[in-house]
């Protein structure tokens, strides 16, 4: 039977060779086993370099930006939580759809290369896979069992959409959601919100006081698409270059409102975070206020929807208070 | 030669906050960074790299270097002169020390950076020896030994439930003396358990590509198309620059308000278009490729070619914080031949 990762390769390899497509986004392995970054492919033979492991969580989609412009058509591996990063791009009018050929890979949930670590301190890990709901890690004392599900990325334990949502060829059959997603979504938001004022001001200040002012959030993010960012012009300059916590807040906290409502959660801002900043709690928040006033919205799941804090209803709560 | 059982260590901590600045590395939701010792500190002495590297206490991530103000007369204040305090640092890595001697190279050359000389002999630096080093530390690649720190002023060692000091700087010796009453004479025993340490962290250090020849090597490369392919995953952001110890570029930037103002000297970094943007407009290093392709010649080209020797010190933060596995390691082992 052909493995998953093989399956990637013959379809990419195959687009590569019809003349499909004159580049491929999937991922392949590196130095480390916890490591599978975006490759870029452009010739079929290296397409045996693809791989679908635990790992392989790195969204490929922002890169269209880059590329998009150099190629007739780009085919790209999409997980679900990718492919809502494509609606994002297609919505703010950024990529045109028949630039891109979407393979769709459905995800059964990526691991979390800490709590691998954490698991065995001490010991050396050489590689990790998944056999269904079981991870295999090959250490320096013999191979571990562990349950995948207890290993999953934080994002991955609440995801709604883990197949793609828009795709032209899907790699393998779909998958189901996984039970209670619902249930943990709003978890940590619950937690942040149940803290008194004080004390939530407190803990955001400690979460900020370590941004490095790095920008990976923002660079990683397919929701953060503006062709010049107003944090990157000299003139105006909208937040000192001294690394200064009143800017850096004004800076996280303008990045979370851009991306409200336009967030599709796929983490990777808190995955990209140097300095482990608990974003999502923020983007989350911002999803769950959306929701409440607005009425359930979920981005990234049709380019042609109106996003609530795009567009203007009669029966919007007042946004000016006249009182 | 001194030691101190593990568990006496708040008392050294204590002694030492009392004479002078103390920072170590402590955690904080999680985040183990270099931090000011008070009491109940949650210090952490086995992460092997705090977040942002020990540079930060001698070229601080946003400092003052000026201020002034005009009415009739136009008043300076020269804060750099009076920069730094008394300061001790505890538990740098022997990575980290080793990169201290190629910052000194920059600031200390002529002209003298007196905001960073000052600074650096505030500070007195008690490294912690490597019992156990990450699969991603490549020291050995420069020749840094995991166990041992010769530009500091104390080594410590960990052998199991003591900490053993030895001296290795007149700095280190008063240092030592101070804190007599908390320590306790080690014996030839100490200095044998010491060695056997560095030689087993030695040991347990993964294999390291070797560097050699990569200066040479890269003379030729500025147009090779490597750095084609090499950039591509780059999402341009600065996690390299600011976590990485020898990294030392910076902005001077203005902050007027009314008829005063400041001057501040911050980090910048080599990934950001904005770094070599000129004022008319026109930008030499136009896209991702020039800055990728400049920060790895920096480090492994130029820098050795002026100073004599690689900025590279194998910490591994940028192997394991780079959001898309794009590192130093990856061009040593790419240019320079596999292990």
């Amino acid at each position: 039977m052909m493995g998953q990762s093989e399956k990637l390769q013959k379809i990419a390899a195959e687009a590569l060779e019809q003349g499909q497509v004159t580049m491929v986004l999937g991922w392949c392995k590196k130095d480390f086993w916890w490591q599978a970054p975006v490759a870029f492919i452009t010739d079929p033979a290296s397409a045996a370099r693809l791989v679908w492991d635990p790992f392989t969580v790195y969204n490929p989609v922002k890169y269209l930006l880059d590329n998009h412009h150099c190629h007739e058509k780009i085919g790209v591996f999409v997980k679900g939580c990718d492919s809502r990063a494509v609606n994002r791009l297609l919505q703010d009018r950024r990529l045109e759809r028949e630039k891109v050929v979407l393979f769709g890979v459905p995800c059964d949930g990526k691991t979390d290369a800490a709590k691998i670590k954490a698991a065995f301190p001490g010991r050396k890990i050489s590689a990790v896979s998944r056999v269904d709901e079981k991870l295999l890690v090959d250490t320096d004392s013999g191979t571990e069992t562990l349950p995948a599900a207890g290993y999953l990325l934080d994002k991955c334990q609440t995801c709604r959409h883990p197949n793609p949502v828009v795709y032209d060829v899907l790699a393998w059959e779909k998958v189901e959601p996984r039970p209670g997603v619902d249930d943990a979504r709003f978890v940590r938001v619950a937690a942040v919100e149940q803290k008194e004022l004080e004390e939530r001001y407190a803990y955001w200040l400690r979460q900020f006081d370590r941004c490095l002012r790095c920008f990976a959030c923002r660079n990683v993010c397919a929701a953060c698409n503006c062709r010049t960012c107003i944090f990157d012009q000299a003139e105006p300059r909208w937040i000192g270059k001294a690394s200064d916590l009143a800017d850096t807040l004004n800076y996280q906290i303008i990045r979370a409102f851009h991306v409200a409502g336009r967030c599709f959660e796929c983490g990777e801002c808190e995955r990209v975070c140097p300095a482990d900043i608990p974003l999502q709690e923020l983007n989350r928040k911002l999803i769950k206020d959306i929701n409440e006033y607005f009425g359930e919205y979920e981005a990234g799941l049709d380019p042609n929807d109106k996003p609530p804090l795009g567009t203007y209803r009669g029966e919007d709560p007042a946004g000016f208070d006249e009182s | 030669m001194k030691k101190i059982a593990k568990t006496k260590l708040v008392e050294l901590w204590r002694q030492l906050a009392s004479e002078t600045g103390l920072y170590l590395p402590i955690a904080s939701d999680g985040v183990v960074n270099f931090a000011r010792w008070q009491e109940g500190a949650e210090v952490d002495l086995e992460a092997l790299n705090t977040l942002l590297p020990a540079k930060k206490f001698f070229f601080p991530q946003t400092e003052t270097v000026l201020k002034y103000s005009f009415s009739d007369d136009l008043v300076l204040e020269d804060c750099a002169g009076k920069a730094g305090e008394a300061l001790c640092l505890f538990g740098a890595r022997p990575c980290e020390v080793a990169s201290f001697s190629m910052l000194d190279r920059v600031f200390l050359g002529e002209p003298v950076d007196e905001a960073y000389r000052r600074r650096r002999e505030l500070t007195t630096v008690i490294a912690l020896g490597c019992n156990d080093p990450d699969e991603t530390c490549f020291c050995g690649s420069f020749d840094i030994d995991p166990g041992k720190a010769p530009g500091a002023d104390v080594l410590a060692t960990d052998t199991g439930d003591e900490l053993v000091l030895v001296a290795q700087s007149a700095k280190g010796e008063e240092l030592l003396s101070l804190l007599n009453g908390v320590l306790e004479e080690a014996t030839s025993g100490d200095e044998n358990k010491v060695k056997d340490a560095q030689e087993k962290a030695k040991a347990k250090l993964p294999p390291a590509p070797p560097a050699g020849g990569l200066m040479e090597k890269l003379d030729g490369m500025f147009e090779d198309s490597y750095w084609d392919l090499l950039y591509q995953r780059c999402i341009a952001c600065g996690t390299c620059t600011y976590i990485c110890p020898t990294c030392h570029c910076f902005d001077i930037q203005e902050y007027p308000t009314g008829s005063r103002g400041e001057r501040i000297r911050c980090w910048d970094s080599c990934m950001y278009a904005d770094f070599t943007q000129m004022a008319g407009g026109h930008n030499p290093r136009p896209t991702q490729k020039e800055r990728v392709r400049q920060r790895f010649m920096h480090k492994l080209n130029y820098f050795p070619r002026q100073h004599g020797e690689y900025a590279c010190v194998g910490c591994g933060r940028c192997v394991r914080k780079c959001p898309v596995n794009l590192d130093i390691l990856e061009v040593i082992k790419d240019l320079g031949g596999a292990v």
